[in-house]
């Protein structure tokens, strides 16, 4: 039976968090994590400091595409550009948290740039009350469209975001009648956008002409709102959107929907969102302790996601390395240990390119159910992108993480040789640390000892290092192992 | 302080996204003595047959296309800039094929010039361009932070600038021009101000501060003198125009106010169901955000990245968009 490598207790439950709650660490994060132990790092990730400053200029300045931000390619590299270079990455994670249980699409709405600011709707609201991000996402211009609240008129209803924020966004099927449907709808007549017939019609046509889209603005009309009196969940009255999202934010099944999602992203899979009704949770246990942050701190998601980090379900050895890596989980975080991405550079739509490829084209999820994941994140051509890429990005030594790498060995070495064993070992803790089976690790070793044993005494000794360094990255990169999270 | 105005006169462009008349996130823009216009498109990793040189005129005219997506000679992949010497020559700067490509009064392509690198006439990230009366041209280099000047021809005469925020000192400038006594004013874009030198070189002044106020800047992508040596900044990262007295005081500011173009009128009334809509439709509205970009993302007549002013023999001035494909042309207006 294989046994697996050894680490430090400390160290292995400070790197589970950096991934789960990140994109992982690289090893200067990873010491830094370590220096100021679980509980502060927990600290900095749920608190971030400020907005990130990515370069928007110089990002706008030399990809134009980037300024107007209507096409997919260029709004998902612009993202991209935030998700590698961000310091706030819990903050991300969460943003791709909600993209999943709020999936909206640009392929419908015809621009990129709508579905781009409900994200930083999310940046800004994701980890604060879940009251408040719900009714922000019920104003969200991209989501208004998405489900044609437009066409949701005081005389004639459309149903579609009264249906969806009740199944998909709130509460899940079985917790309301189709009557609450409707009257949730009604609740939701005259919240639409700025000029909603042109916007409507630009985008059923598919057109940018003549001057280019038209970025959207909530508009709430009230003469187009229903006051009629309406009962949902057993609530009646002249309901309005922010009295349904009270209202909805207050049931005990809310509670649950929203810490099972949290539970399926960041701790282990659940089965599909529609088997929930019929299939209890993996660990009851840890919804209701979510449950109860959700209620003793106001609906607040910060408050859940502490709980669940600091809890023994969290911590728990069989839950670590058990969840496949998502695309964006596997692209960012192979680029940010390979040290992030400068500007002017192509690699930002080369990585959301292949992040689609993958199977997750950012911010054009295949319907509102979002992605399920799981094992549907892998197929042979899911791999096969998988391992080309993590190969590609770990060719170049001149990148400043992949330098790191280098001179960490280097320093292991010392003055001294490196036995294939020990440089092994060395490379599969600084990337990680990443637990493997014997096996694997016998399998790297072996392709290590190639290089023979690794030292920096001189120029060709060095050189030889550094071309054994990348190729042993570039294998770990392209294990079952590294594919874990 | 100058009560110089400037009035609406109207709007030339299209979105050419799928090809034909108009533009797509156009960079650079030149106007020929004859009234001839030359609007150069960047745009996307998608619409690559609109990338190229657009000939057209302020009547709405359209003449063609030179040039097209490529690293061949008379090609280009990040067009930049344009200007037209004496002869009526045109030069393209590029950015990412780091040189200059000269094509001739017909659009026939003439040479290409430039060695990537930091040493005496090298040149890294080729920006704007501009020609003084002997028709030496002074090009902006702004990865390296400096101005060099050049024969037409790419010999190298002389540079200045280095990395920095002080006198003479650049932070990835964009926008050259030259007024009428062979000053040049230069939109030192990342330090948020205009220097102006003399043609020597010699640091004279600088003009503006950062911030969003009158006479403040945010990224200045472009600058044009006229007659009088007004200068025309485009204030590109506070989506407006800012125009300045000789001395660099705020005259006026304009946000944008397009109108439809004559090709976009026909393109609506060619479709029924988007030119009934747009009967309803109502351009201004009232924003809740304070993102310049955002808002003129929002705001359709609104200038949405003003990346190119120019000026004509009778000082109009036009303003060229990169994300609304078009041009819009003002004039004096009466004291």
């Amino acid at each position: 039976m294989a046994t697996l490598t050894k680490s430090s207790q400390d160290v292995v439950l400070v790197a589970h968090l950096l991934r789960r709650a990140g994109f992982g660490a690289t090893p200067k994060e990873l010491d830094h994590a370590l220096d100021i132990g679980y509980e502060a790092t927990l600290d900095t990730l749920l608190n971030p400091l400020g907005t990130d400053l990515i370069p928007e200029d110089l990002i706008r300045r030399y990809h134009v595409d980037q300024s107007d931000l209507r096409l997919q390619p260029a709004a998902s590299a612009h993202w991209m550009y935030r998700l590698v270079n961000t310091e706030s990455p819990l903050r991300e994670k969460m943003c791709l948290f909600w993209h999943r249980v709020f999936a909206t699409a640009a392929n419908k709405l015809i621009q990129g740039r709508v579905v781009l600011n409900q994200i930083d709707m999310f940046r800004e609201y994701g980890m604060g009350r879940f009251d408040e991000l719900l009714l922000q996402l019920s104003r969200d211009p991209a989501m208004l469209m998405w489900l044609d609240n437009q066409d949701n008129h005081k005389h004639s209803i459309n149903e579609n975001y009264g249906r969806e924020i009740l199944e998909l966004f709130a509460m899940g099927v079985g917790n309301y009648t189709e009557d609450d449907i409707k009257e949730c709808a009604r609740a939701f007549t005259g919240w639409s956008v700025v000029n909603p017939d042109y916007m409507s019609i630009k985008m059923r046509n598919n057109t940018a002409r003549p001057y280019g889209y038209i970025s959207w603005q909530f508009e709430y009309d009230d003469d187009d709102h229903d006051h009629g009196d309406k009962t949902l969940l057993g609530v009646t009255g002249d309901l309005n959107g922010e009295d349904a999202v009270d209202i909805i934010c207050r049931q005990d099944a809310t509670a649950k929907f929203i810490a099972r999602h949290l539970y399926h992203f960041f701790v282990a899979d659940e089965p599909p969102v529609p088997q929930w009704p019929h299939t209890p949770p993996r660990d009851p246990e840890a919804i209701e302790m979510m449950t109860d942050a959700y209620f003793d701190s106001g609906y607040s998601i910060k408050e859940m996601l502490r709980v669940m980090f600091t809890s023994d379900f969290f911590a728990s050895e069989d839950v670590r390395f058990a969840r496949i890596k998502s695309p964006a989980e596997m692209v960012v975080g192979t680029m940010r240990l390979a040290g992030g991405l400068d500007v002017p550079s192509y690699d930002a739509y080369a990585a959301s390119a292949t992040c689609a490829n993958m199977g997750q084209y950012l911010l054009n999820p295949p319907s509102v159910e979002g992605w399920q994941g799981g094992i549907e994140w892998i197929n042979t051509g899911a791999y096969v992108q998988r391992v080309n890429f993590a190969s590609m990005v770990f060719n170049d030594p001149s990148k400043p993480g992949i330098r790191d790498i280098i001179e960490r060995i280097r320093g292991y070495a010392a003055d001294d040789f490196l036995s294939p064993e020990e440089f092994v070992d060395h490379c599969l803790d600084i990337l990680g640390p990443i637990d493997t089976l014997e096996s694997t690790r016998d399998g790297i070793i072996e392709y290590a000892a190639k290089y023979g044993d690794i030292g920096f005494a001189d120029d060709e000794s060095t050189s030889n290092a550094e071309r054994a360094i990348l190729a042993v990255i570039q294998l770990i990169v392209s294990t079952q192992e590294y594919q874990m999270v | 302080m100058s009560s110089l105005r400037f009035e609406y006169v109207d709007t030339v462009g299209f979105n050419a996204d799928q090809g034909g008349r108009g533009f797509h996130l156009p960079t650079g823009m030149a106007i020929r003595g004859d009234g001839r216009i030359f609007v150069v498109s960047r745009s996307n990793t998608v619409a690559l047959e609109i990338v190229g040189i657009q000939m057209v005129s302020a009547n709405h005219d359209f003449f063609g296309q030179i040039g097209s997506r490529g690293s061949d000679e008379g090609q280009m992949i990040g067009p930049t800039a344009l200007a037209l010497d004496s002869d009526d020559s045109l030069y393209l700067t590029d950015d990412v094929l780091q040189r200059v490509t000269v094509y001739d009064r017909e659009g026939e392509t003439v040479s290409s010039w430039g060695t990537h690198g930091s040493g005496d006439g090298e040149i890294d990230g080729p920006s704007g361009i501009v020609f003084d009366e002997d028709g030496h041209l002074f090009l902006v280099d702004h990865r390296n932070h400096r101005v060099q000047k050049f024969t037409k021809d790419g010999v190298f005469l002389g540079k200045w600038g280095t990395f920095g925020d002080g006198d003479g000192e650049f932070n990835l400038p964009w926008g050259i021009a030259r007024d009428k006594d062979g000053t040049l004013c230069v939109a030192d874009w990342r330090n948020d101000r205009i220097q102006r030198f003399s043609p020597d070189g010699e640091f004279m002044a600088e003009y503006c501060s950062s911030g969003d106020g009158e006479g403040e800047l945010h990224r200045p992508a472009d600058v044009a003198i006229d007659s009088e040596g007004n200068i025309c900044v485009a204030d590109w990262g506070n989506q407006r125009v800012q125009v300045l007295d000789p001395d660099g005081n705020f005259i006026t500011k304009l946000r944008g106010q397009a109108t439809l173009s004559l090709w976009s009128k026909e393109y609506l009334d060619s479709q029924a169901d988007e030119n009934e809509a747009r009967a309803v439709f109502e351009p201004y509205f009232e924003v809740d955000t304070d993102d310049p970009s955002e808002i003129s993302a929002r705001i359709e007549p609104y200038f949405w990245d003003p990346v190119t002013v120019a000026l004509d023999s009778d000082d109009r001035m036009y303003v060229l968009e990169t994300c609304r494909h078009r041009f819009q042309i003002y004039r004096r207006g009466a004291d």
